[in-house]
């Protein structure tokens, strides 16, 4: 028997393409429509950073409110006893320590939720930590200085600390991405520190110098800038030979 | 082979948890077994180069983790699920895979695509975008199992990965096993013993620090012949070379 007005096979073009795999179509689709497309802070701190993992750690660090809280806390608590506090000031100089050691439990065991899975990966851990400290720091000392156009008080606390730790975290940082070793990092900042309070003490004889020197804040300023130019340049891509 | 422990030793204190234990290991699904205390977490974080041992040496994916760059470069090439699972409750299913996906040092342009399929292979396709505490026991595991073969390992650390799964859940994670374990190296610890059952192709088990059995699911119920403690054959084996291990 024949079909009449049998059209034949079909041309080439309409025959359905052999071997679709319709898993590996759905995951790209799936992919394009679950992708978070990283802001411009983020993207920005990946290319300076080289490394889009410590790029995200940076970026996420409010969304971790737990450490958040605390580093904040810790901050502006200091703070406020420095404003209230009769007498020199002493609690500026170890204010930095104080903030250290809220950052330092805002990441490791017990604290941390994913901490075992962090050190389980191959972005350094302490790199991550520095990331996330700096984070905290700058949009501490950029709320300070949004406070600073309201309270003389919050211009002494900003200059006096915030802006001195900034610098500190970013030398431990540009050190850290140099060396490669986020210990030295930490410990060349915590050295610097020491060294710029002995010696502002050594020339002024104040023991607060360091973070009562009006004189001292610019300079503060501009190390944590060539900081942050030195961690840009370090990370730098590299041609390939 | 992908890992190589030599006389390794791990002790907290007084209390030694890995006691001279000799491993290799290539690709294909190797489970640990062994009772509560046995030392099988302690050795997979050792193999996650999470714990340094106290003493011997390790070897994984061909280079020795005590070098940093090395090291980094295995962290590169590994998947691993710790025993509890940590994780930050605001992020979605997506941006936690994601964000350890980056910290693996994953090409971010790859990184996407990745994540798509290793939420695909976990079926958490439709809470994809949900955040991680609305998320029940069960599903923070998938998305933990997700996160540890986003980066499609070479060697695979899963600890514990069935604790909290629905029995459906664990046959299709079995099945998921079995084909993971065709080109890499995949090491389960867990006390179920159906899951190696099925799942593995080898079985070590694990008393005192020691490994005090190593063969293939077969052999291991071939031990519990005549063996009366235990329901399933396979839990006959595991109880008799326990109870001659202690004996």
């Amino acid at each position: 028997m024949t079909i009449p007005n049998d059209p034949g096979p079909l041309p080439p073009a309409h025959d359905p393409p052999a071997r679709v795999d319709l898993d590996r179509v759905w995951v790209g689709v799936a992919a394009e429509v679950w992708r978070r497309h990283p802001g411009r802070i983020e993207r920005t701190a990946a290319r300076l950073l080289r490394s889009p993992g410590l790029a995200r750690a940076l970026v996420t660090t409010p969304s971790l409110l737990l450490p958040w809280l605390i580093s904040t806390a810790v901050a502006f608590g200091v703070g406020a006893l420095v404003s209230i506090g009769p007498g020199e000031p002493l609690v500026w100089l170890i204010a930095p320590g104080v903030a250290a050691v809220g950052l330092a439990f805002a990441y490791g065991p017990g604290t941390d939720p994913a901490w075992e899975l962090s050190l389980s990966c191959a972005v350094p851990d302490r790199i991550v930590l520095l990331a996330r400290g700096l984070a905290v720091f700058a949009v501490n000392a950029a709320l300070g200085l949004i406070a600073s156009t309201v309270s003389g008080a919050a211009v002494a606390l900003t200059f006096g600390w915030l802006v001195p730790m900034t610098a500190v975290c970013a030398l431990a940082l540009a050190v850290t991405v140099t060396v490669r070793s986020a210990a030295v990092g930490a410990g060349a900042g915590v050295a610097a520190w020491t060294i710029t309070v002995l010696a502002s003490q050594a020339v002024s004889g104040q023991d607060t110098a360091a973070a009562t020197n009006v004189h001292a804040y610019l300079p503060y300023l501009a190390v944590a800038a060539c900081c942050a130019a030195i961690v840009g340049y370090a990370t730098r891509p590299r041609r390939e030979f | 082979m992908n890992v190589e422990m030599r006389d390794t030793y791990r002790s907290f204190g007084r209390n030694r948890a890995v006691a001279g234990v000799d491993l290799q290991l290539g690709t294909g699904v190797f489970g640990l077994l062994g009772p509560n205390g046995a030392g099988k977490t302690s050795l997979l974080r050792m193999l996650a180069t999470v714990l340094p041992p106290t003493s011997g040496e390790i070897r994984l994916l061909g280079q020795d983790p005590r070098g940093a760059a090395a090291r980094r470069e295995i962290r590169r090439r590994f998947g691993y699920l710790p025993q509890s699972l940590g994780y930050y409750p605001s992020f979605t299913v997506v941006e936690f895979i994601e964000y350890f996906a980056l910290l693996k040092e994953m090409p971010s342009s790859a990184v996407p695509a990745a994540v798509a399929a290793a939420v695909e292979r976990v079926d958490l396709g439709a809470k994809a975008r949900a955040k991680l505490r609305t998320l029940s026991g069960g599903m923070l595991r998938r998305v933990g199992i997700a996160q540890a073969i986003v980066n499609n390992p070479d060697l695979l650390l899963l600890d514990e990965p069935t604790a909290g799964l629905d029995p459906e859940q664990r046959v299709h994670f079995r099945g998921l096993l079995r084909s993971l374990g065709v080109d890499s190296t995949v090491v389960v610890s867990t006390h179920l013993v159906e899951d190696v059952g099925t799942a593995c192709s080898e079985v070590a088990l694990m008393s005192a620090g020691k490994i005090v059995f190593r063969g293939t699911p077969d052999e291991l119920t071939a031990r519990g012949e005549g063996y009366g403690v235990g329901d399933a054959p396979l839990e006959r084996g595991y109880s008799a070379v326990l109870a001659e291990a202690r004996s």
